[in-house]
């Protein structure tokens, strides 16, 4: 989003303002950007992570409150996405941090609406649960990171019994272990199918499955003449 | 003298297996029971063998291409999915829908609501053990909307007539004119198939008091949709969380109380009636225009950024968890469906009831293999 990123630059290149801007008073024109060149020099250091802050007060602070009271010692980190609240939590407090996200009254977080695998490549595996309030109406995504040679998770399954059989799909096609899972078998997959992990993306489609064009090639496929 | 531990017959749990052809599963679905007599103490749900790969499939093809594996998942209420879909693209690329193709998404959304629900009626009446009647009046309904459907899309069922941005082409001139046609029809096909059930004796007593869940147990369960509605939690993405313009339009939400059968079924009844009133008003309010935006990039080309988006779907909310690392196609897309979360708590729902009522039970969650499995 190139617009928020110039925003916290403008921010921080005008130096006299605050460093915790509410996103009303953020909303510098943008030619305060034009007229002070050095901030792009600023700006390349800070391009790593621009991430934008989620809104004031809303469910990442109540999040944020529950931990520290519940937990402390245990980091959130915390960043406004495209369309939700996403905050990062360590892989090995997972467990922890959804049993208060689950039954602080402030959060409510009752229903899990989604649990997913995404494959990052060289940055490991990354867990990603969509929690939401049937009761607050808010909802929040909650992310962990886990290492692809040591790919292992706390299950959820005893704090939402929806997350057994998302956490058995993971599994299938990630080869992510979630620990003390009550019944982690094969799903989707054929029950003798676990050490090949579809999802992967050390796994690609065959040259035929990514095919799109109108007609075969006339030398055919993977060096196979046949059509 | 007898020994007291001779009197008692020594039994043995039995496991039969369901499936996967078998005609009360809906599809290649195959479920193990463990019976004791004639009761369930197990089930072990085996799901899978519908399994295409869509996900992994998406990652290479364009996102215009990947319309079609929407249409391939929950099969009888694809414009719900397509939708899910087309908003989460619509959030990445920051696309604004025209108001007229937001009008005719709703009215074909909530059209092929009734549609999904008039398949669950039907079929539902088998699963309870009185064949034919239900199915034909569910049918017959069905069919007068799948003509306008075929009509809009050129297809019967993998529409793949939505777009991100708005729709693929704008409907035919006497479009309005045929849905007002239908209406009254539908409306009376879904009176029938309440005369016919909602006081059967057959429903009752197959249906009261069965397969029941708590509210509390079915949010924990993840479930949503008519399910959860008929345990009495008040959810429905369209008023809770409104997308669309699902806030313009005037309409209540069944609930149920008990979470049974028999409360599911008039849930069911009830939103497709709820449907009809939802598609009347979009048609008075259907709007002349453009049905794509003016700047349309010819490549769609997302930023590094994730988007979840939601709708109501006829069996519950579908969500679509994309992933896009820049470039034309996804990098991640998780389809979050309905019957694969409503299917999960199946154990839970059948243990402790008869045999029979298993049949029943599955037939109530309203699954489609091809959404569970995608």
């Amino acid at each position: 989003m190139p617009d928020e990123d110039s925003e916290k630059d403008a921010g921080a290149s005008a130096g006299d303002q605050k460093e915790e801007e509410t996103p009303a008073a953020a909303e510098q024109p943008e030619d305060s950007k034009v007229e002070q060149p050095p901030a792009a020099e600023q700006k390349a250091e800070e391009e790593e992570d621009a991430r934008p802050r989620p809104p004031a007060g809303g469910i990442a602070d109540l999040l944020a409150a529950a931990v520290a009271e519940a937990l402390p010692g245990v980091k959130l980190e915390a960043y406004q996405g495209m369309t939700d609240v996403i905050v990062e939590v360590e892989r090995d407090d997972i467990l922890k941090v959804m049993s208060v996200a689950k039954d602080d009254p402030r959060l409510a977080l009752n229903f899990l609406r989604c649990l997913s695998g995404v494959d990052q490549e060289e940055d490991g595996f990354e867990v990603i649960y969509h929690l939401m309030s049937l009761e607050k109406k808010h909802d929040v995504v909650i992310k962990t990171n886990v290492a692809r040679d040591d790919a292992h998770v706390a299950s959820v399954a005893s704090v939402w019994k929806a997350a057994n059989w998302h956490e058995r799909e993971a599994r299938d096609m990630f080869g992510i272990t979630f620990d003390d899972h009550p019944h982690l078998v094969p799903l989707l997959l054929p029950e003798d199918m676990t050490d090949h992990f579809p999802l992967r993306k050390d796994n690609p489609l065959a040259e035929i499955e990514e095919w799109q064009g109108d007609e075969l090639p006339e030398e055919g496929f993977g060096g196979s003449k046949t059509r | 003298m007898v020994q007291e531990h001779e009197l008692e017959p020594e039994t043995v749990d039995i496991g039969v297996n369901m499936g996967p052809q078998h005609p009360s599963t809906h599809g290649v679905f195959r479920m193990v029971l463990t019976i004791d007599g004639e009761r369930v103490v197990d089930v072990e749900p085996h799901i899978g063998y519908m399994h295409r790969g869509a996900e992994k499939l998406s990652e290479s093809m364009d996102y215009r291409a990947a319309i079609g594996f929407q249409d391939r998942t929950d099969y009888l209420a694809q414009f719900m999915n397509e939708q899910a879909y087309c908003m989460a693209v619509e959030e990445l690329l920051e696309l604004e829908v025209p108001e007229r193709s937001e009008y005719i998404r709703v009215i074909l959304c909530e059209l092929n609501r009734v549609t999904s629900h008039l398949m669950f009626l039907g079929a539902f009446g088998i699963d309870l053990g009185y064949f034919g009647t239900s199915f034909t009046y569910g049918f017959r309904e069905r069919e007068r909307i799948q003509d306008i459907f075929e009509e809009v899309t050129g297809d019967r069922l993998m529409y793949a007539y939505f777009r991100p941005g708005g729709l693929a082409w704008d409907v035919p001139d006497n479009f309005v004119q045929m849905v007002r046609d239908v209406l009254p029809h539908t409306r009376q096909g879904l009176k029938d198939l309440d005369l016919l059930m909602t006081q059967n004796e057959i429903v009752a007593v197959r249906t009261k008091g069965i397969g029941a869940m708590s509210a509390e147990e079915s949010i924990n369960w993840g479930l949503s949709g008519p399910l959860l509605r008929a345990a009495g939690v008040d959810w429905d993405l369209r008023k809770d969380k409104p997308y669309s313009i699902y806030d313009r339009f005037d309409y209540d939400i069944p609930l149920g109380s008990h979470g049974d059968l028999f409360d599911r079924f008039l849930v069911r009844l009830e939103e497709a009636r709820q449907s009809l009133c939802i598609v009347e008003q979009a048609l008075d309010q259907l709007p002349d225009g453009p049905i794509m935006p003016e700047k349309m990039p010819r490549r769609l080309r997302g930023p590094e950024a994730e988007v979840y988006t939601a709708v109501e779907g006829a069996r519950g909310e579908y969500g679509v968890y994309l992933v896009s690392k820049g470039g034309d196609k996804p990098y991640r897309l998780k389809m979050r469906s309905p019957s694969f979360c409503n299917l999960s708590a199946l154990r839970d729902m059948t243990v402790g009831s008869y045999v029979a009522d298993a049949v029943a039970i599955l037939g109530s969650i309203d699954i489609v293999l091809g959404c569970v499995d995608r």
